[in-house]
């Protein structure tokens, strides 16, 4: 073996003792961010239990004037245990949000709608419900949403902005400014059947944070927060993401 | 690692409060914070970094602010022109650039076109952007193409119209991973479309002080996580 070869050897040895090196450490950082993760996750266990017994006064009430929408989504394996969405629905109510929207991106809780209506005491569709409809006492109106009304429907609304411009007559060097507004395009989301109320505050039940294709026309100033899975949710946890959104002030980019 | 990372670069103004400065120090040094995060990302291999820098929104803010941040997106632009070509680095503006200054607009041509030929890391600014108006110009052109006989009427789905977004400049218009500094916890009209299923790291840091170990932090984050794109498993 000349010198050159054995250069060539010892570089690829050290490149591949550096990778390794590489390796290592990234294990390493993954390791003490899981820890982290379990730490703070069980000061949150604690926490919550203390808020869900009450010895916590500053959850005892909460004014739930800016919270005019909630939106919940689920994800697709917790969906299937109906019964713990009806649970989440009865907490709701119980603190006295008035509307929820429940998303979850194949539609199995629109599949369940009457189950959970006859579930839940109170609840109604918010799409049966009079433009004044002012829900009182311990009612609920109740959306049902999935991934058909997010991306779908403004490709439909598209299409019906499309068909109007098309039929309508216009100057050639029009560039459609009459036709291409958000009003327009809300308004042709309406005709397709898609509810433009846009969700306050958006809470997300699942192992990701993301929020799984909800209707992204809907989302520009909701406030998102994770709350782990469907399966622990906790009511505490609830109250708290609940109590924190009352206090958020929004400048709106200005 | 993710292909594409998004930040919306929030707390400038506090951070400046916080240390006494002036609000235009803060955005200072926001611009150099994106400069280093996106030089750690390209590092890491991540292909495409996307930064809010201005919304329609902040032109509600007061004109010697916007008129600042202007002039200091134009100053970082220009300066950085060799920086990015020694980097390799591809470098778009997308947003409505009908109403930002002349000169600012000239800058954004200037960079687009000495960075065009660049393929392996591309850092993508977002001026005077809408996630609204994103969706809203797609369907306009795409009526536009119609009337031309481009497209037919049957030919509009969900693809075209992600084909029309402004993020159709980068080969994954969709992030993987979004960060908002500041503790807010929303998307404010950013990429609407595009994030529905991204990651989403809502960090309280302010961001001028998002470092290298908060960015760490947040790919770490990322990478435990299972993400099923709305699917069963």
């Amino acid at each position: 073996m000349d010198l050159n070869q054995s250069i060539r050897l010892l570089s690829s040895w050290i490149g591949q003792i550096g990778d390794l090196g590489l390796n290592l450490l990234w294990r390493f950082i993954h390791i003490v961010v899981s820890l982290w993760y379990i730490v703070s996750g069980i000061f949150e266990a604690i926490e919550s239990y203390a808020i869900s017994l009450g010895l916590n006064k500053k959850y005892s009430s909460i004014d739930l004037e800016k919270l005019r929408c909630l939106a919940v989504v689920v994800d697709i394996e917790a969906v299937q245990d109906v019964a713990k969405v009806v649970e989440l629905l009865q907490w709701l109510t119980t603190i006295g949000v008035k509307q929820v929207g429940l998303f979850d991106s194949q539609g199995l809780l629109k599949k369940s709608k009457d189950l959970i209506l006859e579930t839940v005491p109170g609840s109604m569709l918010l799409e049966e419900i009079g433009k004044d409809f002012s829900p009182d006492g311990k009612r609920i109106a109740l959306e049902f949403i999935s991934s058909s009304d997010n991306k779908e429907a403004v490709m439909k609304a598209a299409n019906i902005l499309l068909q109007r411009y098309l039929k309508s007559s216009h100057p050639e060097n029009d560039k459609g400014e009459n036709f291409f507004t958000e009003s327009h395009l809300n308004e042709a989301l309406g005709v397709v059947g898609e509810n433009v109320h846009v969700p306050d505050l958006l809470l997300v039940y699942g192992p990701i944070r993301s929020h799984l294709g909800f209707p992204a026309w809907r989302l520009r100033y909701t406030e998102i927060v994770h709350m782990g899975t469907l399966k622990y949710m906790r009511y505490g946890s609830l109250l708290k993401a609940i109590h924190k959104f009352t206090g958020v002030h929004q400048n709106y980019g200005t | 690692m993710p292909r594409h990372v998004a930040v919306i670069m929030d707390g400038n103004r506090r951070w400046a409060k916080r240390a006494g400065l002036l609000t235009s120090q803060g955005h200072e040094a926001g611009a150099k914070r994106l400069i280093e995060f996106s030089e750690f990302c390209f590092k890491l291999g991540i292909h495409t970094v996307s930064a809010f820098a201005f919304s329609t929104e902040n032109w509600g803010r007061h004109k010697i602010e916007v008129k600042c941040l202007m002039s200091l997106i134009q100053h970082y632009l220009k300066s950085k022109i060799q920086y990015f070509q020694r980097e390799e680095t591809r470098v778009s503006v997308i947003g409505n650039l009908t109403k930002i200054p002349e000169s600012l607009l000239r800058t954004v041509q200037e960079i687009e076109e000495a960075t065009r030929s660049y393929k392996k890391k591309h850092l993508i600014l977002a001026i005077d952007y809408s996630g609204r108006l994103d969706i809203l110009r797609a369907c306009k052109s795409i009526v536009k193409k119609s009337e031309k006989g481009l497209i037919r009427e049957e030919d509009v789905d969900e693809a075209l119209i992600e084909r029309e977004l402004l993020t159709n400049c980068t080969e994954f218009p969709s992030p993987d991973l979004l960060i908002r500094t500041s503790g807010e916890q929303r998307i404010s009209n950013f990429f609407l479309w595009q994030l529905a299923y991204t990651e989403l790291f809502f960090s309280p840091v302010l961001w001028p002080d998002f470092d290298k170990d908060k960015l760490l932090e947040a790919l770490v984050s990322y990478q435990r996580r299972e993400r099923r794109f709305g699917c069963r498993v």
